[in-house]
């Protein structure tokens, strides 16, 4: 079993993209679900810090696979 | 009477004298030693700082890069429309350069010189409008429409070249012959033609889009 419930694949985009298609995927999702993220754009890093202080869900972990950055955002109850 | 900086006062001050030089003369109008004279020091206590004149100048792009602004308060509180988020990442985009006019000198002088890293970093800057623009059109236009991928592909210079002429008239020229219309105001109409020439017929946009900052 995975420990995500959506994936989404922004590499290549930048900022706000990722953070507009994360807004929608966790739209779509139900309360306490993960979204896993795969970014490039390094700005990425502190938007997705900014985006789950200012939306209430929850950046389970940040880091860096394969020189791409990777967020998991579970959304708030 | 001289005061006595630390090192991070003096790397601070040495930035901002290169900065203003950068902005005026371009990269290669540019010696060492008039950015040296500009702080008032020696050009060996500024290569203790800096090893050589392109590291001082990557400093300059990188404090920009820090400054980057950020669009996601736009994304969060101006809701996920095409218009309305477009509307507002260009408010933050001329705000950050009419604060700082000097990151829009030293990118025209960019493109003048060629340097290719140069304008690598200043086309990512534009790369947030060009993206969200091809993406929003790919997902917005009907796929019937003759030439589509060249439309979307025009559509988003077209936007980079009207904000960016909308900031030179506003930043860098002495007479404005647009006096009557503030940056803000011509951003706004800019934003609402665009949106009129690819088919969205918004004449105003959401009030909260439209709202600086």
């Amino acid at each position: 079993m995975s420990d995500f419930d959506s994936e989404l694949d922004a590499s290549g985009l930048n900022c706000p993209l990722p953070i507009l298609r994360a807004k929608k995927a966790i739209a779509a999702l139900d309360a306490g679900q993960t979204l896993r993220i795969v970014a490039t754009d390094p700005g990425s890093v502190k938007d997705f810090e900014a985006f789950c202080k200012q939306t209430g869900n929850e950046l389970k972990s940040s880091g860096e696979e394969d020189g791409k950055f990777v967020f998991m955002i579970q959304k708030a109850a | 009477m001289s005061h006595r900086l630390s090192g991070p006062e003096r790397r601070e001050t040495i930035l901002s004298a290169a900065q203003g030089l950068f902005a005026s003369k371009g990269f290669h109008g540019v010696s060492i030693d008039e950015i040296a004279r500009a702080v008032s020091v020696s050009p060996a206590i500024l290569y203790r700082h800096f090893d050589s004149k392109h590291a001082l100048y990557a400093a300059v792009l990188d404090k920009f890069s820090h400054q980057r602004q950020s669009y996601v308060d736009t994304i969060v509180n101006h809701g996920t429309r095409f218009e309305d988020a477009l509307a507002g990442m260009t408010q933050v985009y001329i705000t950050s350069i009419a604060d700082n006019p000097d990151i829009l000198r030293i990118e025209l002088h960019s493109l003048l010189e060629g340097n290719p890293a140069t304008l690598a970093f200043f086309q990512n800057r534009w790369k947030s409008f060009t993206d969200y623009i091809e993406f929003g059109l790919n997902e917005f236009l009907p796929y019937d429409i003759p030439n589509r991928e060249r439309t979307i592909l025009s559509a988003a210079l077209m936007f980079q070249g009207m904000v960016r002429e909308a900031l030179i008239q506003k930043c860098l020229q002495p007479h404005d012959r647009l006096e009557d219309l503030d940056l803000q105001e011509l951003s706004n109409e800019l934003v609402s033609l665009f949106l009129r020439s690819i088919g969205i017929n918004k004449t105003q946009l959401s009030r909260k889009a439209t709202m600086t900052g």
